[in-house]
């Protein structure tokens, strides 16, 4: 709690202990002015036991009269001096750029269903990060680009889920255009090509899901695309529900791509159950969400509120005592 | 400066159609001439008169009830005693200034003393100064002793303190007078009530009492309101509080039966006056009860 004018308040006070002390003094002048109405032998009612308890009610409504006055003028003096409260306030929480990368390859389906719908109930507390959503084969197709439209990135997850789960699904269209499939290197380079905004200070981050079962000849190499995304200060976070023991042949590619996922700054998670999907895209998004609490940014905001309250009570209270005092 | 006297006859004239005038006539008549033995002549019977001072054979003659008159055997001396101190400067219960109400009451009976040729006489002040002036019966004397009355009492003056003038006439006379005390609703204290015991066996003493102004009242609800004797402000708040009224009418009954004790004691006769208009009926009070205590 601080005043944005502590002058105003000290000058306040000043002229307020001026005006009392101007009044005192001239009270004390005036008191032997006898203006009004002559009585005379009033001590038959000054002496009466009922004039000393009205004359005892009367000094207490004078006395919470003066100490309403008082609350009133010091509650209004410091609002006229601005309270604030210095409030810490962490930007660009949702200044997130999100590219899902899916790889569309046959094994892939049940966990790219997975991760769609996740993502999609992700995206119900989305607020200002920006999805797209990015599938490859042989080649990347861009399924939609970078939006913040949420209602849209809600339809089209649930979309190319159901077309996962349809047996003629449109979804792989596009994707075979290159020799082999699963060409995990140049999926993941097309996506890092997906933000559309290089010049701004936004987080950027690939979710990149396959299972690394990689066949034919790929013009990146995952390395090669991983330092592209390093490059352009992408992070990226692997699931690879390829990498496990039943598969240990593999174990030197999951390995790999580990170790890409991680030199990026992002995350690598390996799993044989899609289940676990779902909570997995909660940690890259609530981890992604610490990473990029910046600066905290200190900003005075007016807390009149205490004040203003006292100065109304008080303000009221005056009122009824008046009231009553003039009965 | 308006003639006071003046306004004392333009009051009496007043009350002439109600015969309350000639009434006044009459208790004056019997309460000083009505002792003497020397018969003066006859006139018409006027309501107030002795019933014993009837000349029942003159008024079966003249059909009319007729009344013997008498020579007074001497002028009598009305001497009045007037508080003017600061406390006669307040109002009373009808709002009028206690002291204009004094020199009213004072007014109608000099007027009715100088009318008979008795000697109307004042000893006034407060408790810084007496003033006196010597008895006389002109109407110009009763107006200069009026007069006095009015300019003296203000809110200036000095507190009031009828002792200094009651131990003045003890000091100065020693002559039997007609004693006629204007003051108001004030208290008496053991010096005062001293003086009284020692003042009614020398003199007749009759005490016309203007009464104070009620604090409590709802006319003055609204009012500034400060008490003379130290200029001290009563705020609304606290007369208007609630069960005051009754207790200080209480109070003030109180002192009323009091004081009424004491003056039965001593023998004084006493009337209360509230207002302006209530002076000429209060005068006649007084000297009717006045009569009939003596008798």
């Amino acid at each position: 709690m601080g005043l944005i004018l502590p002058w105003l308040l000290a000058a306040l006070l000043i002229i307020a202990a001026l005006a009392v002390l101007a009044v005192v003094l001239t009270r004390r002048r005036r008191a032997d002015v006898r203006t009004g109405t002559p009585l005379a032998h009033t001590d038959r009612l000054t002496t009466l036991p009922g004039y000393h308890r009205a004359l005892l009610r009367y000094r207490a409504l004078l006395a919470a009269l003066v100490v309403a006055g008082l609350v009133l003028f010091s509650s209004a003096a410091v609002l006229a001096a601005r309270p604030s409260a210095t409030i810490a306030t962490y930007p660009q929480t949702a200044n997130r750029d999100i590219v899902l990368c899916l790889d569309v390859s046959g094994s892939m389906i049940d966990y790219d269903v997975a991760i769609t719908r996740a993502f999609g109930a992700l995206a119900e507390e989305f607020d200002g990060e920006r999805v797209s959503l990015v599938v490859f084969n042989a080649s990347a197709v861009t399924y939609f680009p970078l939006t913040s439209d949420y209602a849209y990135i809600r339809s089209q997850l649930e979309r190319i889920a159901t077309q996962f789960e349809s047996p003629d699904g449109a979804y792989f269209d596009g994707t075979f255009f290159g020799e082999g499939s699963s060409l995990i290197g140049d999926g993941l380079a097309a996506c890092t090509l997906r933000f559309d905004t290089p010049d701004q200070a936004r987080s950027r981050s690939i979710i990149l899901a396959t299972d690394n079962l990689e066949v034919g000849r790929s013009i990146f190499t995952l390395p090669d695309a991983g330092a592209l995304a390093a490059d352009h200060d992408i992070r990226v976070y692997g699931i690879n529900p390829g990498d496990t023991t039943s598969r240990d042949y593999l174990a030197q590619y999951a390995e790999e791509f580990r170790q890409v996922t991680t030199r990026t700054g992002g995350d690598y998670y390996a799993l044989d159950d899609a289940g676990a999907i779902p909570a997995i895209v909660d940690r890259i998004g609530s981890q992604q969400a610490t990473v990029m609490r910046g600066a905290p940014q200190l900003v005075a905001a007016d807390t009149p509120v205490l004040p203003a309250v006292l100065a109304l009570l008080s303000l009221a209270s005056i009122i009824g005592i008046a009231g009553r005092l003039r009965r | 400066m308006p003639s006071l006297l003046r306004k004392v006859k333009s009051k009496l004239s007043i009350h002439a159609h109600r015969r309350v005038s000639a009434l006044l006539e009459g208790e004056y008549s019997s309460l000083l001439h009505g002792r003497s033995v020397e018969f003066d002549d006859l006139r018409h019977y006027v309501p107030g008169d002795e019933l014993t001072d009837i000349d029942w054979k003159a008024t079966a003659r003249m059909g009319t009830p007729m009344t013997r008159r008498y020579v007074a055997t001497r002028k009598h001396t009305i001497m009045f005693v007037a508080d003017t101190g600061r406390d006669m400067a307040a109002i009373s219960a009808a709002g009028e200034t206690k002291a204009d109400i004094a020199v009213l009451a004072a007014g109608v009976l000099g007027y009715l003393a100088t009318r008979h040729g008795d000697l109307v006489g004042l000893i006034a002040g407060d408790s810084g100064h007496t003033g006196f002036r010597r008895a006389a019966s002109t109407d110009g004397h009763l107006e200069g002793v009026l007069q006095f009355i009015h300019a003296a009492t203000t809110l200036d003056s000095r507190p009031s303190d009828l002792t200094t003038q009651l131990s003045y006439l003890a000091r100065r006379f020693r002559r039997r007078m007609i004693v006629v005390v204007v003051s108001d609703d004030r208290r008496l204290g053991d010096t005062e009530t001293a003086l009284l015991q020692r003042l009614a066996v020398q003199h007749e003493i009759l005490w016309i009492t203007i009464c104070d102004a009620d604090p409590t009242s709802g006319e003055l609800a609204s009012a500034t309101v400060f008490e003379v004797a130290d200029g001290a402000r009563l705020p609304a708040f606290l007369r208007s509080s609630h069960g005051l009224a009754h207790e200080y009418a209480e109070r003030v009954a109180a002192d009323a039966r009091a004081i009424g004790d004491l003056f039965d004691r001593l023998g004084i006769t006493t009337t209360r006056i509230e207002r302006e208009a209530d002076v000429v009926p209060a005068v006649l009070r007084l000297l009717v009860e006045h009569r009939r205590a003596r008798r």
